[in-house]
């Protein structure tokens, strides 16, 4: 082999060539000495030439005819009839253009090769006190990895010990550090900011959240959109059908130098190359910022989107309950000699929006108190919020626990009797309800409240309001779409009507779905697609999988972590990032128009250069030109992805 | 015989059609089983048996097919 390495190899034997080439036309001009300056255009075209046969036969002995097999040709049949300058043009400019698609296309592929290597090579293990350096591939789920402050974590896991703030931006796109502590979950290829953490392991090598990132996007840009297939079935024939006209045409005219060119232009470059580019720097800069695309074809879908539907419950919202309000009752003022039975009426109303949980007067503290300890032993996720609330680190758990499905629950905790639920549920225990205290619940419900009453010890203590907030994007989000010609926007959610309609006004919404069933989700967009909307679902990914299954396009919000989101969703959001709906929407509709782009720019000059070579303007080394050019067009056009 | 899977990567494919090319050079290889190459990611996956046909070896092949290729971790 003359030179090992195929890269530098091209390389040296391009300026070679390209010497050889200039030597010819300066001697030409200056001597004007028709010998010499053929004989360095051969010179020139069998340095070029060598490499481009090299391939054709390479091919040839895989029983493979290939675009070097043409120019061989051509470049021979140039040299047999005397046209050495075509024939140098055209074996040069054909490795050129293929040494600058390379470089091009490697730059292309370069915002998954910064994924790749987000993931360091090795990790510190520490078993008993001992530190050990080994290759991240190889930690165990289980084993106890060491990670200094500055330095990118090695494996998914859980923080054991220590806090620090993470640049998590490999996973989810989001430039803002998270704050870790322990029990917090951490993933392979983020960036330790400021503390000494020890992360006990749970993933690593292959199966970590980066890894699957990155095989989800080479899987998506491996995927063929259906533009290239149709263009992949257009080339399949083109090459073929060039090389038939080539012939054709030599036996009708006897111009050789015509079948000649028609060879060299029969490399269908700028068209077979022009969907993949777009698609994939679109993928790619997507991936960048923690949109994953599923293909292709997702992307063509869901740059058409024209109505959207959103579930409320961890999209619109936070998906976690907190508590909002306490009702209780003043009792301070009753000692005060004021009749006590009218001023145990009065109703106060906290909201722990404006109020922080340290000047909850004492009755809301009892109430809290005597809520959490029932609640202690409960899963419910209202259960979850109140003991968020109520911060005390001592509470009880009950003596005897007994929960009532959709009702309530009571507890007992030595003498003292707990009720927590519905209003409906504490009637039936025989606890009076006042109508001071009902009226407070019913503006508590209609702001989009869950109300739990509390009672104790067959005493009403009060009320805690309870809702899940939205999130501080969601209007900003709703009315970029609308900005964007999303013509229809509606909300689904199994939640209440009032519930509903509360955050549905507040995001903006109108059309609201309120108290559905997964398979009513599932009617709603049917019946959008009747209209004749493109319709995408935006969910959570887990509880709407068959509403996100029959949508066009279908969106999983906050999917890092969750492997099946991201394996099922078409398009996953890794933040909890609102924005990056229109986002994702945006970036897919200028992929695809610069998808057409590409294939208006590679059928002109299909048409152009076959217009020019049977009109007898264009000749050899032009039409090579024409097409490297045009190539170049395609994929520097499909770079402009890269910045939008 | 046991096969592995090995992902090779190259950034020098620049035409469709070279993917044949090294898929029938890996293919005809003794000791690789299954070869596939994805031109969009520059992605090569070949499934051998490492007896036969180290993960050197596959470089080389699909050096002489004219392209650099390197083995990567996933």
């Amino acid at each position: 082999m003359l030179l090992r390495n195929a890269t530098t190899r091209k390389k040296e034997l391009l300026i070679v060539s390209g010497l050889l080439i200039t030597t010819g036309w300066v001697v030409d001009f200056f001597w004007t000495s028709a010998w010499s300056f053929n004989a360095l255009m051969l010179l020139a075209t069998l340095t070029a030439g060598f490499e481009i046969a090299r391939r054709a036969w390479q091919g040839l002995r895989n029983r493979h005819t290939n675009i070097e097999l043409l120019v061989t040709i051509a470049a021979t049949g140039g040299l047999a009839i005397g046209v050495y300058w075509e024939a140098a043009a055209v074996t040069f400019l054909f490795l050129l253009g293929g040494w600058l698609e390379a470089r091009t296309m490697s730059k292309t592929r370069d915002t998954l090769r910064e994924l790749i290597n987000m993931a360091p090579d090795t990790a510190i293990i520490v078993e008993d006190g001992d530190r050990t350096e080994i290759p991240a591939r190889q930690v165990k789920e289980g084993m106890q990895v060491l990670v200094k402050p500055g330095s990118k974590i090695p494996v998914d896991g859980i923080v054991e010990s220590g806090a620090t703030s993470i640049d998590e931006s490999a996973i989810t796109g989001e430039p803002i550090p998270a704050e870790k502590q322990t029990g917090s979950e951490v993933y392979a290829g983020t960036i330790n900011k400021n503390g000494r953490i020890y992360v006990r392991a749970t993933k690593s090598g292959a199966d970590t959240t980066l890894a699957k990132i990155i095989r989800r996007v080479e899987e998506a840009q491996e995927e063929k959109a259906p533009t290239q297939r149709f263009i992949e079935r257009f080339a399949s024939w083109y090459t073929p059908g060039i090389v038939g006209l080539s012939i054709a045409s030599y036996l009708f005219t006897w111009n050789l130098e015509l079948a000649l060119t028609l060879l060299v232009i029969g490399c269908p470059g700028a068209l077979v190359i022009s969907t993949p580019i777009s698609v994939i720097t679109g993928i790619g800069n997507a991936a960048k910022k923690g949109i994953l695309i599923k293909g292709g074809e997702y992307l063509e879908n869901a740059g058409k989107v024209t109505a959207i539907a959103l579930d409320k419950t961890g999209t619109l919202t936070a998906g976690k309950p907190s508590v909002t309000e306490i009702i209780h009752f003043s009792k301070a003022t009753a000692l005060a000699g004021v009749d006590p039975e009218e001023e145990f009426q009065k109703v106060h109303t906290v909201s722990l929006s404006d109020q922080n949980t340290k000047s909850l007067p004492s009755e809301g503290e009892e109430l809290l108190y005597w809520a959490a300890v029932a609640e202690s032993v409960s899963e419910h996720p209202l259960a979850e919020a109140i003991l968020t609330e109520e911060q005390s680190s001592r509470i009880p758990e009950p003596d005897q626990f007994e929960s009532h499905t959709g009702q309530g629950i009571e507890a007992v905790l030595g003498d003292d009797h707990i009720f927590v639920g519905k209003t409906e549920f504490l009637k039936q225990k025989g606890i009076s309800i006042s109508e001071g205290i009902n009226k407070e619940i019913q503006n508590l419900t209609k702001k989009g409240r869950t109300v739990v009453l509390v009672a104790h010890n067959n005493k009403l203590l009060g009320a805690i309001g309870i809702a899940d907030q939205m999130r501080p994007d969601a209007l900003k989000m709703i009315s970029r779409l609308r900005e964007n010609g999303i013509e229809r926007i509606a909300m689904l959610t199994g939640d209440a009507q009032p519930t509903a309609e509360a955050i549905a006004e507040k995001a903006g919404i109108t059309e609201v779905h309120a108290g559905i069933l997964p398979e009513d989700k599932n009617d709603i967009i049917l019946e959008m697609q009747q209209q004749g909307h493109q319709v995408a679902m935006i969910g959570d990914g887990i509880n709407d999988a068959p509403a996100l299954a029959s949508a066009d396009i279908g969106i999983a919000m906050g999917a890092a972590g969750t492997d099946v989101a991201i394996e099922t969703a078409d398009i996953a959001l890794m933040s909890d990032e609102l924005m990056n709906i229109p986002e994702a929407l945006r970036l897919s509709s200028k992929t695809m128009s610069n998808i057409r782009q590409n294939v208006v720019i590679a059928l002109v000059t299909v048409a152009a250069l076959l217009t020019g070579v049977f009109t007898g303007s264009i000749h050899m080394a032009g039409g090579m030109l024409v097409h490297e050019l045009s190539v170049m067009a395609v994929i520097l056009n499909g770079m402009r992805l890269r910045w939008i | 015989m046991t096969t592995t899977k090995t992902i090779l990567r190259s950034d020098e494919l620049s035409c469709p059609t070279c993917v044949d090319n090294i898929e029938s050079n890996l293919n005809n290889t003794e000791g690789v089983s299954a070869a596939k190459v994805h031109f969009n990611t520059g992605r090569i996956e070949v499934e051998h048996d490492p007896e036969t046909v180290s993960d050197e070896k596959l470089v080389k092949v699909i050096a002489q097919s004219g392209y650099e290729a390197r083995v990567s971790q996933f």
